[in-house]
């Protein structure tokens, strides 16, 4: 490896560095505020309810680089998860055609996402916003209730074991060290940091923005329906108002993790170490029985707290 | 005769309001330089975008390497090896020089990922072909303008081209610079590489290219040889009129000291400057690419900290430490990056105009759009600023006719003393000739100005006074008949041998 390569790598962003002491400190706390919070159990508590966010943030951090806004994750989390577990109903010779079947439709939902916008030129915030009332709309009129019921065997995708290690936060752990290694080498992950950074600039270097642009919601469209059917696997059936919750909070993460809204600045590790401070600062503060009303008020001071020691004061 | 590369057969493009061109016919060959000229607003930037790809023509059509073409992006355009150096700078400011040099263009290895180490590598050859010192692993955010202009222009060279299109890539950039791109232009002509030039310094075509055609309100004039005709007339072609001395007599009596500045610290950038200037006065201020004259501007203007010593603004000491302050004790500065620091993009001429002198037009907080409208109007006229109104999104203007709207905003703002850095960037002559006489009419008027300019001629025709700096400290000062290219190069330049990139 050359010098000057070492060099790129060794390049943090120091909100990376500012999220990463915050964890720390929380996870610091925690060993002071009760002493159930270091056990095995309630540390697997929190590497098992990071996967949800993670997975959904993970989505929203490709669509937020390039400048834009996903808000239909919610939608499609709820639908998916709501068909699998309906059409399935405890039919395991079901499973792999139906999810199959799911996975397919939020990819094409997100690809539509991404068509709508690049061809009508309408902003993201309103063409998703748009998208996930109808799939609100859509959800709500095949279920009002959870519906059906999941195999018993497809609790394996959440709570399986290998050697006594969790595979579910390992794996989304790997995914997200995938896709960084995409984002940073692969030609396409530098096109995402361009369209986000420059539009115009990316359309006349040559590069087929729109396509970069379809190919992150199709993305994010992806990745929300692994949330929804690891959602399905967590609770053993889907709910219509579940995706509710990650229409914005998995946006949270995001910024608080030093990706910029305009775009063009960020990565998905900061994204994944602002998943683990959203989740260790829950647990603890349910250690602590704070009611969830001053959970709202304290997860919102951090988040602005947070991102303001990032925003960019000219410097000499 | 050589082959054609290009052909362009009656090309039209309307705007809204505007026809940017009309039925115009351009044709380029094999190894020749052919220099683009025309005022402002003429429609040269349109023409190679139509040619790119980034516009698509009204009507007409395009013959590249014999067949005829129709891009519907510049996508297609660079695959067919057409590389553009567009006029407005095309750069990610949070991606690296290395990155930005080789965006679209990246050597990868397999599974399409990116040869970082080769990408490195490359870039270094290819800045220090031009004798500059970037780090290649530097993000763009953190380059002067000019460092951005040298970015921008190696990233067209490092492409296999055919048609190589430059859109005035000298603007901002010193002669020093601008002497290693032509040495570079000369070696691609000799390989067979068609070059389109576009400049408003005149010299530079006279220098480098072997024919030059004039476009004029959106129409052909006509395609010269440049052996075959003289700078006036190719200039009264340009303007449609004969243009007497491009700069106004020099003389005027200074009166008293307006700004004086000692030995002003601004971070490790600027050290220990220190000058002075008197009302009635046009100091120049002369150096290299990276010398600083933009950060010192910054220090006095308040948009960077001065980290020591003090400056005066008529007689009295300031303690100014942002722009709002500065502006309010009499300072104007125009900035040279009239992208990111000058213009809001998205707002109308008027807009930008009245804004740092909003106040003047309201009754009660109320804005008297009225008297705003009248006023800008005014203004235009003033300037030759070419749009329909001044309604008109700044976004839509031709480079020259955006600079012309900064230009009236900080005159109008100004109480007192004014910085320009690089008024004329990107300016036409018939409007510099009119942009110079403004100047020295402000002068007269008892203004003191404090001129940052990268075009020597520009300093030596305007300036009383001409101070010089190399790399954030003071190299000397000149005053009458001192001030020559000469002279002042040799300040900028003195011990520059030892100079090493760090
Ligand atoms: N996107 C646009 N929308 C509307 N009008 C435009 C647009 N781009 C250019 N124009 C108009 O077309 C005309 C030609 O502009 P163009 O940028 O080609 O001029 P130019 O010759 O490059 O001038 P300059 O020397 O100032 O760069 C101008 O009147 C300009 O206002
Ligand atoms: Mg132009």
């Amino acid at each position: 490896m050359s010098e000057a390569f070492k060099k790129v790598v060794s390049k943090i962003d120091p909100s990376i560095g500012i999220v990463s002491g915050l964890v720390l400190l929380l996870v610091i706390a925690g060993f002071f505020v009760s002493d159930r919070f270091g056990t095995t159990q309630n540390l697997l508590n929190i590497l098992e309810n990071s996967v949800s966010l993670g997975l959904a943030s993970m989505g929203q951090t490709l669509v937020i680089l390039t400048g834009g806004i996903d808000l239909s994750i919610g939608g499609i989390i709820s639908l998916t998860s709501c068909l699998t577990s309906g059409v399935i109903n405890g039919n395991s010779s079901l499973m792999f055609p139906v999810i199959a079947g799911v996975l397919l439709l939020g990819i094409a939902i997100g690809a539509l996402n991404g068509v709508l916008i690049v061809r009508l030129g309408v902003h993201p915030l309103i063409v998703t916003l748009g998208m996930s009332m109808v799939l609100q709309g859509v959800t709500l009129m095949y279920t009002l209730e959870p519906p059906g019921a999941m195999p018993l065997s497809w609790d394996l995708v959440a709570y399986g074991k290998l050697l006594g290690v969790p595979v579910a936060p390992l794996v989304m752990v790997l995914i997200f060290i995938a896709m960084w290694a995409f984002l940073k080498k692969a030609r396409l992950g530098r096109y995402i940091f361009a369209v986000g950074g420059n539009a115009e600039a990316a359309r006349l270097s040559g590069i087929r923005q729109n396509r970069v642009v379809v190919f992150v919601y199709t993305a994010c469209g992806f990745f929300a329906t692994l949330t929804g059917l690891y959602l399905v696997s967590r609770m053993g059936i889907g709910d219509p108002r579940i995706g509710g919750y990650y229409m914005l909070s998995s946006i949270t993460p995001v910024v608080v993790g030093g990706t910029i809204l305009a775009g063009g600045k960020g990565g998905v590790i900061g994204t994944l170490i602002g998943v683990y401070l959203i989740i260790v600062l829950r647990n603890l503060l349910n250690f602590m029985d704070i009611t969830s009303f001053y959970q709202w008020i304290i997860e919102g001071v951090i988040i602005i707290v947070a991102v303001s020691f990032y925003v960019e004061r000219k410097k000499v | 005769m050589a082959e054609t590369v290009l052909q362009v057969k009656s090309v039209t493009k309307h705007f809204p309001g505007v026809v940017a061109l009309n039925q115009v016919d351009f044709n380029n060959y094999a190894g020749e330089i052919h220099a683009l000229v025309g005022e402002n607003g003429a429609g040269k930037s349109t023409l190679i975008k139509v040619i790119a790809g980034a516009y698509q023509p009204d009507g007409g059509e395009i013959i590249f390497g014999g067949q005829k073409t129709v891009w519907d992006s510049p996508h297609q355009s660079r695959e067919a090896g057409i590389s553009v150096i567009y006029q407005e700078f095309n750069l990610f400011p949070d991606l690296t020089v290395a990155e930005n040099i080789f965006m679209g263009n990246e050597p990868l290895k397999a599974f399409r990922l990116i040869d970082y180490p080769k990408m490195i590598k490359e870039s270094d050859e290819l800045l220090s072909k031009f004798g500059i010192c970037i780090e290649p692993l530097k993000k763009v955010k953190d380059l002067s303008v000019a460092e951005q202009q040298m970015v921008e222009i190696a990233k067209g060279m490092c492409n296999q081209t055919k048609l190589f299109i430059l859109d005035e890539p000298t603007a901002g950039i010193s002669d020093q610079e601008a002497e290693t791109l032509f040495e570079r232009l000369a070696v691609l002509k000799a390989e067979g590489v068609s070059v389109i030039y576009i400049s408003h310094r005149l010299g530079e075509i006279f220098q480098i290219a072997d024919r030059v055609t004039v476009l004029k309100d959106g129409n052909l004039v006509d395609t010269f040889d440049t052996k075959a005709i003289d700078k006036n007339t190719l200039v009264s072609k340009m303007v449609g009129r004969d243009l007497e001395d491009i700069y106004p007599p020099k003389g005027g009596e200074a009166g008293g000291e307006a700004l004086s500045i000692k030995s002003l610290s601004v971070g490790h950038l600027v050290k220990d400057v220190s000058f002075s200037l008197r009302q009635g006065e046009i100091l120049g201020l002369a150096g290299l690419v990276g010398s600083r004259r933009t950060e010192l501007a910054h220090g006095l203007f308040g948009s960077l900290p001065i980290t020591a010593g003090s400056y005066k603004l008529g007689g009295r000491e300031v303690s100014a430490t942002n722009p709002q302050a500065s502006i309010r004790s009499g300072l104007g500065f125009l900035t040279e990056d009239r992208k990111n620091e000058g213009l809001v993009l998205g707002q109308s001429i008027e807009a930008n105009i009245t804004m740092p002198i909003l106040a003047q037009f309201a009754n009660n907080s109320l804005v008297d759009f009225k008297r705003e409208k009248n006023f800008c109007q005014q203004e235009m006229d003033k300037y030759a600023i070419v749009a329909k109104s001044g309604e008109v999104l700044v976004n839509n203007l031709s480079g020259g006719n955006q600079q012309k709207v900064l230009f009236s905003r900080w005159v109008q703002a100004c109480g007192g003393v004014l910085i320009l850095d690089e008024p004329t960037r990107g300016v036409d002559v018939g409007a510099k000739v009119e942009i110079y006489k403004i100047i020295r009419d402000l002068a007269e008027s008892g203004l003191a100005i404090l001129l940052i300019s990268s075009e020597l001629q520009e300093v030596v025709g305007m300036c009383d006074r001409v101070v010089v700096m190399k790399e954030g400290r003071l190299a000397g000062e000149l005053e009458n008949d001192q001030i020559s290219e000469e002279s002042i190069m040799h300040l900028a330049t003195l011990s520059r041998e030892n100079f090493v990139c760090d």
